[in-house]
């Protein structure tokens, strides 16, 4: 057999095609990964010397000098310390007397001229201006200067710089003849060796500083413009921030609940990285919505909640009010907690490989798991190149065992959610319990690149599993990759809430602290309507809750979906309303208005400013309840101080989460009137949140 | 970026630029899975080949010192990932009880099957150095200068294996004939 023979059989295999989707996968993970590793350069970055291989400089001598100080260090030291020896010796010796005597002989003519002053200031600032420090004719100066510079520690980077900079000195120092200073008398005589002193003390922070403007500026247009908004692959939809109404127009504003928490804790996840958020990742309602608020609470299940409501004067506008709308469920007592079926759908594909997401999700999820009990069962879908089962439906009690199948998970593959979310559910219904919790807990980051790709497609399917009474919550993981806009969407039909965990604090608030609200709902499809009473409103304007604003005519339908309220949460919505009276209206009053019309309201709706319906299902009822209440005078509170502390702060956070989102209506009120408004109103705290709150506030200030 | 060379691509790569990298993955991916393919010949296994290349590509490229070309260190990479695979996959083979027999079953269906397939089977059971060698010379058509640069051995090892190669190759499929 000849050679040709061997090449043509193995040249000539047949290629199938390969697979376009997992292609794609592949460079989504790729890219993520990629993306990390530039992070944690960017975190490590050490200067010069990686900065120039990173940017794939061909080598020069003076890398290659680098490169052999790196790798035979010893000869390198003894060499330097051999040199820097035999070079004070030389001077010391030799050049010492002749030295001292030029010295003491440029020292008598100083006299100091004003010709010689304006010399020296225009040397020095011929140097600024050079930016690199210029090498005087000086002997002394740069024989002093090699020798301070070379006794002190450097860096390798600085010894080859130093290498130039003594090479140059040397040649200075042999170019150095007397004709010089016969040449320029006045430099040599005005500068007195204070100014060298000074010279050379500027000249050491300058090198210095230039090695720390390296580090500072290399990153600067390596990394820093590459930073989080530019590259980020976060996916948020787009929040139009809802507009000011007119009374007159349109009396009446209809909007759904929202309970979800995400946006504060991802918020808090960019300010703490020292980046500002973009404007969409900002969504008002739910960075008021993140803190517990001491409204009254109902005494029983039948009726779940009831609103607390309170006008007072708008912090950041002395001209308008805010109206502020609070509800917090029913609370269940721990003993009366149903018995849950929860299976977590776990994503553990490639791009969850990440220390934020999937060994947080596991510590989150340990957390959650210890409060289960033997009534309760727990199984573990997990999803990424395929969807599997890991733990098959287990007692709440067999934490070992849950434990175990828990620490088993590790991230790598692309990402099947549509499989998942579909087995998961399987799960749930199999192990359905009737009056208790079935939910269904889903992980991820948010990327779903194989299976249902399509979001409506699986958001459609959500809604149809909802009506089976299986709940769906979402939490959230990492970041680069997350993909929160169809998180909401999911959570939102799935009849479930979406949570942000960035740490494990975050994580223990979600899943353990307030566990009864995230896992059990008391009422679904919340709406609130409120209408407005035109004699005493002009204009109003709800803040944030711009993604659940429904129809007017949604609110007596059942068949709409809403938010859901779980146990114990408390839900906030703030209108900014601006009285008919007041001087500070946005829009003008019309000169054809016919003023006659408006003062309709009589009797006992006089003194009304707006009438509050709140419309709910009970968690097993499809026909809806309705209760309402108007808000008057009663609820009015003349000063600010006399309004509670709780309401007072959700005040506070309304204003941040504007200020973040460009602030179009909040005037000049600035972060440091977020911080003294909240500051007065903490309350108890007890678990830190909203000091937390300020330190933010003060970050985003920093920022700016 | 689309005009741009491969090798200011890798160099912006290297610099962090996002899109000069996926334009890289993009250009080389069939590259990276043809070698795959070619190496553990089932389409799964070069896919998940490929996968893991690209990830080693991502997680070393703002290291790549251009000691070598980007082509010559991505075939390393692959060849290098190629046989962790293999390994795995042999080993967990050898756990299987039925090792031996799909062996036998292996053998015969070699009499039957055609010339190219038994020179590849060949090529497979060759022992890896000379495996990965022939691979290089035969399949991807390189001179040994190019192999060597890959393989980061000597011109000469190099011909001395495609050498050794070629004569048990020619062995193996005489005594094929012959049976």
């Amino acid at each position: 057999m000849k050679d040709e023979e061997i090449n043509k059989i193995l040249q000539g295999v047949e290629i199938p095609e390969p697979d376009e989707i997992k292609k794609k996968a592949t460079i989504k993970a790729v890219m993520t990964e990629f993306h990390q590793q530039k992070l944690s350069l960017q975190k490590n970055f050490k200067g010069i010397e990686e900065e120039r291989r990173l940017r794939g400089k061909t080598k020069t001598f003076f890398t290659f000098l680098g490169e052999f100080a790196m790798k035979k260090s010893f000869i390198i030291t003894g060499g330097a310390t051999a040199l820097v020896a035999l070079l004070v010796v030389y001077f010391s010796v030799f050049m010492g007397p002749s030295l001292m005597m030029r010295v003491s002989t440029e020292q008598e003519p100083v006299s100091q001229s004003a010709g010689g002053r304006a010399e020296i200031r225009e040397r020095d600032e011929a140097e600024k201006n050079e930016g690199v420090p210029r090498h005087d004719t000086f002997v002394d100066d740069s024989i002093l200067e090699e020798l301070i510079v070379k006794k002190l520690p450097v860096n390798p980077t600085e010894q080859r710089e130093l290498g130039s900079v003594t090479a140059k000195a040397d040649k200075e120092t042999e170019g150095f003849t007397d004709a010089d200073s016969l040449k320029n008398p006045s430099i040599i005589a005005t500068k007195p060796m204070r100014s060298m002193a000074k010279t050379m003390a500027k000249r050491r922070p300058e090198s210095a500083g230039r090695g720390a403007s390296y580090s500072l500026q290399a990153p600067a247009d390596d990394y820093r413009s590459n930073e989080y908004k530019d590259v980020g692959r976060d996916k948020f939809e787009t929040i139009v921030t809802n507009p000011l109404k007119l009374v007159s127009e349109e009396p009446v504003s209809t909007f759904s609940v929202d309970v979800d928490t995400a946006s504060y804790a991802f918020v808090r996840r960019q300010l703490n990285n020292g980046v500002l958020p973009q404007k969409n990742a900002v969504r008002v309602e739910e960075m008021i919505n993140y803190f517990d608020y001491d409204y009254s609470v109902p005494a029983d299940k039948s009726r779940p909640f009831q609103p607390t409501t309170a006008l007072y004067q708008t912090p950041w506008n002395p001209d308008t009010r805010l109206l502020h709308i609070g509800i917090k469920g029913y609370d269940i007592v721990p003993e009366e907690k149903p018995v849950s079926n929860l299976v977590f759908l776990i994503d553990v594909s490639g791009s969850m490989n990440s220390h934020d997401k999937l060994p947080l999700l596991k510590n989150s999820f340990r957390l959650l798991v210890n409060t289960l009990d033997e009534d309760d069962t727990v199984s573990i879908v997990v999803y990424a190149g395929a969807a599997g089962t890991v733990l098959e439906p287990t007692k709440g009690n067999e934490r070992g065992k849950i434990l175990a199948a828990l620490d088993q998970l590790q991230a790598g593959g692309s990402t099947a959610g549509g499989e998942g979310v579909r087995k998961a559910y399987e799960l749930a219904e199999a192990n359905f319990t009737k009056d208790g919790l079935n939910r269904v807990i889903l992980a991820t980051d948010g990327d779903f690149n194989v299976g249902i790709r399509d979001p409506e497609e699986l958001k459609s399917f959500v809604e149809r599993k909802r009506e089976t009474g299986i709940f769906l919550s979402v939490l959230g993981f990492g970041q680069g990759n997350y993909h929160d806009a169809l998180m909401q969407k999911l959570a939102q039909n799935g009849n479930g809430n979406a949570a942000y965990i960035d740490n494990l604090n975050e994580a223990r608030k979600v899943l353990v602290d307030e566990a009864s609200s995230t896992l059990f709902t008391i009422a679904k499809d919340v709406k609130i309507q409120i209408e407005f009473n035109p004699k005493l409103v002009a204009e109003y304007r709800l803040i944030g809750y711009e993604s659940r604003m429904l129809k007017r005519e949604d609110f007596n339908n059942d068949k709409v979906d809403a938010g859901d309220i779980g146990s114990g949460h408390s839900v906030t919505a703030i209108y900014e309303i601006t009285p008919s009276t007041s001087k500070g209206k946005l829009v003008d009053d019309l000169r054809y208005s016919d003023k006659e019309e408006q003062a309709a309201t009589t009797g006992s709706m006089e003194g009304e400013y707006a009438y509050l319906k709140i419309r709910y299902k009970l968690p097993d009822s499809e026909k809806s309840e309705l209760l309402q209440t108007p808000i008057n005078r009663e609820n009015e509170y003349s000063r600010i101080d006399q309004v509670p502390a709780d309401i007072r702060f959700a005040a506070s956070v309304a204003a941040f989460g504007q200020l973040l989102r460009g602030g179009t209506f909040t005037a000049q009120f600035t972060y440091g009137d977020v911080i003294k408004l909240a500051e007065s109103a903490t309350g108890k705290d007890p678990y830190g949140y909203r000091h937390e709150f300020i330190n933010l506030v003060r970050l985003a200030g920093s920022i700016r | 970026m689309e005009n741009l060379k491969e090798s200011e691509l890798v160099i912006r790569a290297k610099e962090g630029d996002p899109t000069a990298f996926e334009n890289l993955v993009e250009r080389n991916y069939m590259l990276v899975y043809t070698i795959s393919y070619k190496w553990c010949g089932t389409k799964e296994d070069a896919e998940d080949v490929t996968q893991e290349v690209f990830m080693k590509l991502s997680k070393n490229i703002l290291y790549f010192k251009e000691e070598s070309t980007f082509q010559t260190w991505l075939y390393r990479i692959a060849i290098n990932t190629a046989k962790d695979l293999a390994k795995m996959n042999e080993r967990k083979r050898k756990k299987e009880s039925a090792y031996i027999e799909e062996r036998k079953t292996s053998i015969q269906q070699q009499k039957e099957s055609s010339l190219a397939e038994r020179v590849h089977q060949m090529i497979e059971n060759l022992p890896q150095k000379l495996k990965e060698t022939a691979f290089l010379v035969f399949s991807e058509g390189m001179n040994h200068k190019e192999a060597a640069a890959i393989l980061n051995c000597a011109e000469k090892t190099v011909s001395w294996r495609v050498f050794q190669a070629k004569r048990a190759l020619k062995r193996n499929l005489e005594r094929g004939e012959s049976l």
